[in-house]
């Protein structure tokens, strides 16, 4: 049967310690001053690093057809696309009058 | 005989032989399952696209009286027989149905459902169940719209704008719910869609020789599935912010509307797209088949219906120029608007090169596109239009903009729809329909839709605007043009409904290829056998290959344990089933 | 591959009649679970794109309202939703390996684990009710000063709260793969549902671990 991955019980443990490991930093992370917005790109950072753990070794991706994969790329795009351009409204509307 | 494929495809040898297709079939789909809970428990796609075409039908004659009664109405600018709370009703009401529960499902549940497999070769979609859930899922919304609609109406308009719609009565939250459920079926239609081209392919079906259709009805799936969840999460919001006054969205509550306005566009722009990008998929078909050409410039008309998903969601904002935008969004949008009609320029280009030095013949579906190219070109041209900033300043609100989209959406959507309706219906019940009468329905339908929209160009750039109960007296005798012009085109509706139901009773029989067609769908019995295809089709040539005789384009596999001779041997690039 | 008996690897009863074979059934089903994979991704998307739109507005209210979130139980509860993904893996591993029984404990494992994630968030939920921090009109905390405080938990009710729901639909589907399960339906050459809900599970989780840094931890 081709294209069933079967990871080692092993290796799942060790995914899933270093998931373990990344959210203890998520955390520890918080208690160090970084300032605005940096806090905010490190804590994203450390969560797609978790996410693409999870995609690529749980969810089989590194192993898996490249359509699948392109899949969830496109819907991260289209997802950056879909903020991206409602900030370009929400980021530069000036006030005619001032916010109550 | 094989094609000239890139150099590291590899090919494998297929034993063939031609298979003939039946005509005059005694066993065929329609009378393979008998009784009615045959019918709603199928999960046969040609018995799911029936009975999607039966649901749509009646809500497209539901939203066609409700347009009629909104044009009675504005006979006069006075009172008729509609208060202004009544009248906001209807159109909100005519404008939700047409969109969410006819053009939205239309080709793809109907067409695409039926004939999707059929050119893939394929026994049936890649979930069959899963295609029986989306029609119950429609159904289910359906009920619930109508629920909304006996139990206090809507009066809104389609887009549910806020504040208004998360504070007015009425029964919004029911429509929303009914929307939100009806998402569904469009989301799990385009999962199934995609899942079936990438993977039911018939053994030499290619990418590069997959008929237009499929490609058109590919990038319809792709922006279902991407633009259809936004709406969802959007109707959920709103539903919230009724129940629970969340207040994302309501000012009073802390909220943006111009925000909400976001969300909904995001979706809805794309989603006219899912409505035409079909009939684009269509329009090729019938001119190929119509001129008996090739197609000219395929892979132009196949990456533009890609070019055309894409860059659709990058324009959402232009329906919000007025509506309180920064002006860097304003230009961001109206540039990238500017930019989306180059696709689609593309393929009408491609259309009419593919017409010229052809063999034209002006059948009843040909009719319909030749309408259509005509009827669409004026409606991208306004589009493009409103797009320009300076512009729709002024068009904004106005009936304008309801010409043009009428121009799209009917001129273009519902023409394209009824010439692959009068294309397919051979095919789907082995029946042939009255020319005359179908000449006579498209003249009514040509006059009446030109009658019903072109004035309302003028009204609009006059400054008459849209959703208005009254009006002055300039635009009266725009508004009775207008008004006669839609009676004229309801008759023409109601003539096809006639003939094509007449067809299936006394019609004369189809042959299995009544229009000379080189595709796929229309190398096998007319009704097509319960699982479409007696073999497993071979594909070596590509779909408008016309040049080729029609012998090659009926090549099956023969092997051994159905006890059918080999006649030939053919090389064809090895497309493996668990692959992509 | 595996080491028991021929005769379940020759089982073929579940091939529907439109596919050629096995492997092209298992890897539709997995693509057409990716594809619904990234609806998910974009409806959940929306909600992100409020919480960023308001963020961006309002950012001094977020760091105040995000100081009622009790980051301890948020970060317990993502070890748990790890947790189950790594049970959910290792089931899917037992059915491969055709370890039926394997495949059952972990799946109640994960479900377990799953019901776990919920009780923490009931615990969570109330105490906030408690206080008259309840989303939209029902707003009646006075503890925050900001005056959009309730647009903050607003958005925080919609997105756990819709997070929830997934959580609580993926309980239900992994307890109809125990039924199924039990009943010998799957085994090593059959067992697509396991993998395609095992998808949705850690899609949940993915989804888990963006939430925890962005409602919890603003610091």
């Amino acid at each position: 049967m081709s294209g069933h991955h079967i990871s080692s019980a092993k290796f799942l443990w060790g995914i899933a310690i270093a998931l373990f490991f990344l959210t203890f930093i998520t955390v520890a992370v918080t208690w160090i001053e970084i300032p605005e917005p940096w806090n905010v790109v490190v804590a994203i950072a450390i969560a797609i690093v978790k996410a693409l753990l999870v995609l690529l070794f749980f969810m089989n991706l590194y192993w898996d057809s490249k359509f699948n994969s392109l899949l969830f790329v496109f819907s991260i795009i289209f997802f950056l696309l879909l903020i991206g351009i409602t900030l370009l409204d929400t980021m530069y509307r000036v006030d005619p009058i001032p916010a109550f | 005989m094989a094609t000239s494929e890139a150099s590291n495809t590899t090919y494998k040898k297929i034993q063939v032989r031609r298979y003939k297709p039946e005509e005059n079939p005694e066993k065929h789909y329609l009378n393979e399952e008998k009784g009615l809970w045959a019918w709603l428990t199928t999960v046969d796609h040609k018995k799911i696209g029936l009975m999607y075409l039966g649901a749509i039908a009646l809500f497209f004659l539901l939203g066609g009286i409700l347009a009629l009664v909104l044009r009675t109405e504005l006979w006069t600018p006075a009172r008729n027989f509609l208060d202004a709370d009544m009248y906001n009703q209807v159109f909100t009401l005519h404008g939700a149905i047409m969109i969410f529960f006819f053009l939205v499902p239309s080709v793809p549940t109907v067409l695409g459902n039926f004939i999707l497999p059929l050119q893939l070769g394929a026994k049936d979609v890649a979930f069959p169940r899963l295609n029986l859930a989306s029609f119950y899922i429609y159904v289910i919304g359906a009920l619930f719209t109508l629920t909304a609609i006996l139990t206090g109406g809507v009066d809104t308009g389609w887009t549910f704008y806020t504040p208004y719609s998360a504070t007015t009565g009425g029964s919004v939250m029911m429509m929303t719910m009914g929307i939100f459920i009806l998402g569904f079926s469009s989301i799990l239609t385009g999962v199934n869609f995609i899942v079936t081209i990438h993977k039911l392919r018939s053994p030499g079906l290619t990418w590069a020789k997959l008929p237009l259709n499929l490609w058109a009805l590919y990038a319809t799936s792709i922006i279902q599935i991407l633009a259809t969840p936004v709406l969802a999460i959007t109707l959920l919001l709103l539903t919230m912010e009724r129940a629970l006054g969340i207040g994302i969205f309501d000012p009073n509550l802390g909220g943006d509307p111009v925000l909400y306005q976001h969300f909904f566009w995001f979706y809805s722009h794309p989603a006219v797209y899912i409505m035409i990008v079909p009939g684009f998929g269509i329009v090729s078909e019938i001119i190929s088949t119509f001129s008996k050409k090739i197609i000219f410039g395929y892979w132009a008309i196949a990456l533009s219906s890609l070019a055309i998903a894409f860059i659709g969601f990058l324009v959402w904002g232009h329906h919000m120029f007025t509506a309180g935008q920064s002006s860097l969004a304003n230009m961001v949008f109206s540039f990238l608007t500017f930019m989306v009609g180059i696709p689609t320029g593309i393929k009408i280009f491609n259309w009419l090169a593919t017409m010229y030095k052809g063999s034209i013949d002006l059948k009843a579906p040909m009719l319909y596109i030749m309408i259509f190219l005509f009827l669409f070109t004026i409606g991208g041209f306004t589009g493009i239009m409103l797009g320009a900033l300076s512009v729709d300043i002024h068009l904004h609100d106005t009936y304008y903009v309801v010409a043009h989209f009428h121009y799209v959406m009917v001129g273009g959507m519902v023409m394209a729809f009824l010439g692959g309706i009068h294309y397919w219906w051979p095919k789907m019940f082995g029946k042939l329909y009255s020319e005359v009468w179908a000449r006579i329905a498209a003249a009514f339908i040509f006059i009446g839709f030109n009658m019903t929209f072109l004035p309302q160009f003028i009204m609009g750039s006059q400054g008459m605007p849209r959703r208005y109960f009254n009006y002055i007296e300039q635009f009266q005798p725009f508004h009775q043009t207008s008004t006669i012009g839609a009676y004229i085109m309801g008759v023409g509706f109601l003539i096809i409904a006639f003939y094509l139901i007449h067809s299936l009773v006394k019609g004369k029989q189809a042959g299995s290829n009544p229009w000379g067609s080189r595709a796929l769908e229309w190398q096998t019995a007319s009704p097509p056998p319960l699982h479409n295809f007696e073999h497993i089709p071979v594909i070596i040539n590509g779909p408008y290959d016309y040049h080729k005789p029609m012998s090659e384009f009926q090549l099956g596999v023969a092997s051994s344990h159905n006890g059918h001779h080999a006649e030939d041997t053919v090389n064809v690039p090895d497309t493996a089933p668990e692959k992509a | 591959m595996s080491s028991t008996s021929a005769i379940e690897e020759k089982r073929l009863d579940h091939v529907q009649h439109h596919f050629v074979n096995s492997d092209q059934q298992f890897e539709s089903a997995k693509m057409g679970m990716w594809v619904f994979i990234v609806t998910e991704v974009l409806m959940f998307g929306g909600l992100f794109a409020a919480y960023i739109a308001y963020r961006a507005w309002y950012p001094e209210l977020y760091l105040e309202a995000s100081t009622q979130l009790n980051a301890f139980w948020g970060g317990v509860n993502t070890f748990v939703l790890i947790g189950s993904s790594l049970t959910v893996a290792m089931a899917i591993r037992s059915a491969q390996l055709n370890q039926i029984k394997g495949l059952i404990i972990n799946l109640y494992i994960t479900i377990g684990l799953a019901l776990t994630f919920m009780v923490i968030k009931y615990f969570e939920y109330s105490d906030k009710l408690a206080k008259g921090i309840a989303p939209g009109n029902y707003y009646t905390y006075d503890g925050l000063e900001h005056e959009k405080a309730n647009i903050f938990f607003s958005i925080y009710y919609m997105m756990t709260g819709l997070h929830g729901i997934h959580v609580t639909v993926g309980i239900g589907l992994m307890i109809w793969l125990v039924v199924k399960a039990k009943k010998k339906v799957f085994h090593s050459g059959y067992y697509t549902p396991v993998e395609i809900t095992g998808l949705y599970w850690h899609l949940v989780d993915i989804i888990w671990i963006f939430l925890f840094p962005l409602l919890y931890l603003i610091d």
